[in-house]
């Protein structure tokens, strides 16, 4: 049976067993891997994707769920990497094997949707989802502070 | 074997691989040079369009440079670090290189990355490398000028004639510079002349890995692949006796389920896995299917019977008993330096105490995998592995085929911490490739992951320690027992020396008149591996708390017993022409008091501690400061500041963001994280069972120092990690009074009573 969605802006349809986790469609059906496994268990955030624009363990979600619905990932948060919370990413130096970082950002991104300027207890309930074994959580946060004031700029510039 | 690292006899692996001696004689450091151009399949052009002196580097007619990386990036930056060291001497635009990934090939030289040793023992050769780039491009420019080369300079991609400042590009310069014979040893510039190496400068991977475009092993997609997902022996050894075969098999999308058996691993290091030795991929049960989610549904299904080795006895109880009474007993003597009997007994105070650590996991976040496609006699791999020399060493091994025919091309890697110098996983893709027919890819879910590492052994450590009226430490015994990695890898032929998990370098050696450092190896049936610092990781927790307790004891400051212990700045000789620097030691150490304000008093609830890690050509001190929060039960670690002196530091920003993360590592360490063993088998799952550092656990802000220097580079990929732990723990003793001597803190550690 057919499940369409939209996924980065563009209509797609996959004919998958409706059980199978928007993870693997965007991986093994779509090619498309930029989102990452790491545990199968909404534990580390390595997945985590926007449904409808709220931060998503893609992992555990069942593609069944999806249809209908806009999901955006890391290959299609911006072009080629112009979002704000990317380009502070790469302007604190950010990712070290970086495996984390898709799902970093696309927490981020959503926290900052909601909460243009969080205080360090915001970053902490928003992010302590998504693990980083190589240890980057301070560079994390200053880039988040960093993003929000660069976008808070854009908007006072508009 | 091309590539091998020669050791010479009295340096083990740890020593070679901890201390400065990696650096420096019985090296082999292949630097290959020829005046042929190598035609890279990539680059598209012919060969009089591009200029390759070497394999390091490939200049092209557009302006394109392209510069390889000889070693696996895993986030340590070596990506950033080692083409740096190429391009300074090249002396190139760094704007417009390109790095490339280096695949398995000999032209290469060594490409293990591990033991924090890339920068130090490529710097040579890539210095070589870029500077002989480099005179050959001076001598086409002075040659096609007339003029003397000495009368000519290499700057930002351009050759001027300095004294008319007349230019030309490189690649106005590339026909003629390829036809030049390269120099073997060209001269290389001082290092006030460096306008790279040394500047703070952004790693070259980092659009990549913030675009999703980033390729680790897992994203390895080829035409036809399959996916498997494997069940392994719960019980390390064990093997399956019969499953259900048929029934997973008619599971949808599901191509085949078979048998897949354990394969002796070459060692890794290229040494010998001797009579004894225990470096085996798991056995168990392939399902192999067209999906990642098809195999690991179907597997889902699967009931397997094992047979399972003696081992299945073990507990951590078990284990922790047996290491207790091996150091409660007299063990393998490593170090003996005075008396320590007649000391002790005879010391003003005494102290004693038990150290205990449990496994820990690797737990990367990118879980273990490999692609494989075996075809032919012949064998291809994508492999985010740290030795790619070894995986086609162990892939040809279980095949049965000749080393040549096995190509390795090397992934980013998503975390290694020592976990992807095992070649378990290729070895498991190789095998069901063969067996499939097809290209597939071996897919570790998280809980196979944790559950099938190659651990850091547990341990347990009981020390005692004398002060004289003075309040000086006169004798220190340290008895340490725990399982060997050693012997895991290289068998039960090696001696008790050879075999132990300690080392005769360590702090306080050397700087305690009466001192006795002995080990006993406690033997079980877990698999062992190297974590990120390896010995170091557990055995630092207990020199740097118990040297503590001493400062305690004797009433002094932490920081002040330390120097008062190292004396004055000097340089100790500690046998194979190597020496210990005690002015480098001291100078951490005070830099670390100095940033962290150590006598600057806390409010109560709060306290500093202090810990150091010497090795690996580098040296480190850290101070930890936490909040006790006894209302909430809630250790709260408000700073950690690290004082680093790692020689030359080739990209200080890459520093940085090295001990920012093996702090963290640390801290994990610390606060969370134990692998426990039931019935042989280990019982954590997943992250919520088998804990790590999150955000909200990690300190706000970790300040680091690197000592400026021109030392010859030290390595930075563990030397953070050993400290963080300890410091903590002494500024948990400091803010509460209660002192630490496992691992993780447990708040019931703190609670009164």
């Amino acid at each position: 049976m057919a499940i369409s969605f939209t996924l980065n802006g563009k209509s797609q349809s996959v004919d998958v067993s409706p059980d199978m986790p928007l993870l693997w469609v965007l991986r093994d059906t779509l090619n498309m891997t930029g989102t990452k496994f790491g545990c199968g268990m909404a534990l580390c955030g390595a997945c985590t994707v926007h449904i409808n624009g709220e931060a998503t363990r893609s992992c555990i979600t069942p593609i069944s769920s999806v249809a209908g619905k806009k999901v955006t990932t890391i290959e299609g948060l911006s072009a080629a990497g112009s979002h704000p919370v990317q380009r502070a990413g790469l302007e604190e130096d950010v990712p070290q094997c970086g495996y984390c970082q898709s799902g970093q950002i696309m927490s981020a991104v959503a926290l900052l949707s909601k909460k243009p300027n969080p205080t360090d207890a915001d970053i902490d309930d928003a992010m302590s989802g998504n693990i980083c074994r190589c240890g980057t959580y301070q560079r994390i946060r200053k880039a988040i502070h960093r993003a929000a004031s660069m976008a808070g700029k854009a908007h006072s510039a508009a | 074997m091309l590539g091998l690292v020669s050791l010479s006899s009295n340096v083990t692996r740890r020593n070679f691989l901890k201390t400065s001696a990696g650096a420096g004689a019985g090296l082999v450091l292949p630097f290959h040079l020829s005046a042929k151009r190598f035609a890279h399949a990539t680059s598209g052009s012919s060969a009089s369009n591009s200029f390759s002196p070497s394999a390091w580097l490939e200049l092209s007619t557009t302006g394109d440079l392209k510069i390889w990386c000889g070693k696996s990036e895993m986030g340590q930056g070596v990506f950033t670090a080692l083409p740096m060291i190429v391009a300074e001497e090249l002396s190139c635009d760094w704007r417009r290189v390109q790095v490339v990934q280096a695949d398995l090939d000999e032209k290469f030289g060594d490409q293990l990355t591990g033991g924090s040793g890339s920068v130090r023992t490529s710097y040579d050769s890539l210095r070589k490398a870029g500077a002989a780039a480099r005179e050959l491009l001076l001598g086409a420019a002075s040659a096609r000028w007339h003029v003397a080369r000495s009368e000519c300079h290499a700057e930002n991609g351009f050759i001027v004639h300095t004294a008319t400042q007349r230019k030309l590009t490189y690649e106005q310069l590339l026909d003629a510079a390829s036809a030049l014979q390269p120099q073997a040893n060209p001269g290389l510039k001082i290092p006030s002349e460096f306008v790279l190496v040394g500047k703070p400068t952004r790693r070259t991977d980092t659009k990549l890995k913030i675009t999703g475009a980033a390729k680790f092993g897992l994203d390895t997609r080829l035409p036809g692949m399959l996916i498997a997902s494997v069940e392994r022996s719960p019980v390390y050894g064990g093997t399956p006796l019969g499953f259900n075969a048929d029934e997973v098999k008619s599971a949808p999308h599901v191509r085949d389920v078979f048998e897949l058996e354990s394969a002796h691993l070459t060692h890794q290091f290229g040494e010998t896995s001797g009579p004894g030795s225990r470096n085996y991929s798991c056995a168990g049960v392939a399902v192999v299917a067209d999906s990642t989610w098809a195999a690991m549904q179907a597997r889902k299904l699967l009931k397997v019977e094992w047979n399972e080795p003696p081992s299945a006895s073990e507990s951590t109880l078990s284990i922790r008993e047996r290491m207790h009474h091996n150091a409660s007993e007299p063990g393998t003597v490593i170090r003996s330096d005075g008396d320590f009997d007649k000391a002790y007994a005879a010391a003003a105070k005494k102290i004693e105490a038990v150290y205990e650590l449990p496994f820990l996991a690797h737990a990367t976040m990118e879980p273990g995998n490999c692609t494989a496609h075996f075809h032919d006699g012949s064998c291809e791999l994508w492999a985010p592995t740290q030795i790619p020399g070894a995986a086609a060493e162990s892939v040809a091994s279980a095949l049965g085929i000749p080393r040549e025919r096995v190509k390795v091309h090397v992934t980013f890697i998503g975390g290694g911490f020592g976990r992807r110098l095992i070649q378990d996983y290729a070895v498991e893709a190789a095998l069901i490739s063969r067996d499939a027919g097809a290209p597939v890819q071996v897919v570790w879910s998280r809980e196979d992951d944790l559950r099938h590492d190659f651990y850091r052994p547990a341990a347990c450590h009981i020390l005692q320690a004398g002060l004289d009226e003075q309040g000086r430490l006169s004798s220190w015994r340290h008895r340490g027992s725990s399982p060997s990695i050693e012997t895991f890898y290289n068998g039960t032929g090696i001696s008790p020396g050879a075999a132990a998990q300690v080392d005769s370098l360590d702090f306080p050696a050397l700087f305690i008149p009466n001192f006795r450092l002995e080990f006993s190896v406690a033997e079980c049936g877990m698999p062992l591996g190297y974590w990120r610092s390896v010995d170091a990781s557990g055995n630092q927790f207990v020199l740097s708390s118990f040297f503590d307790e001493a400062a305690q004891a004797a009433g002094r400051d932490a920081v002040e017993f330390l120097l008062a212990a190292f004396g004055p700045a000097r340089k100790i000789p500690v046998g194979n022409g190597e020496t210990l620097d005690v002015g480098r030691r001291r100078k951490v150490v005070e830099l670390a008091a100095e940033k962290s304000a150590w006598h600057k008093s806390l409010t109560a609830g709060r306290g500093r501690g202090i810990a150091v890690a010497f090795g690996w050509g580098s040296y480190v001190a850290q101070v930890a400061e936490v909040t006790w929060d006894a209302k909430n039960g809630n250790l709260r670690i408000d700073r950690v500041v690290c004082a680093v002196d790692c020689g030359t530091a080739i990209n200080p920003l890459g520093v940085q963001a090295q001990m920012e993360g093996a702090i963290n590592f640390g801290l994990a360490q610390a606060l969370k994280s134990a692998v426990t063993i039931s019935a042989g088998r280990v019982e954590q799952r997943n992250f919520n069972d088998y804990e790590v550092l999150r955000l909200s656990d990690a300190p706000p802000v970790i300040e680091v120092y690197i000592v400026p220097s021109r030392e010859r580079p030290g390595g930075c990929g563990e030397v953070g990690v050993p400290a963080a732990a300890p410091a903590v723990a002494n500024a948990t003793f400091a803010a509460t009074g209660k002192r630490i001597r496992r691992l993780p803190i447990r708040a019931a550690d703190l609670l009164s009573g």
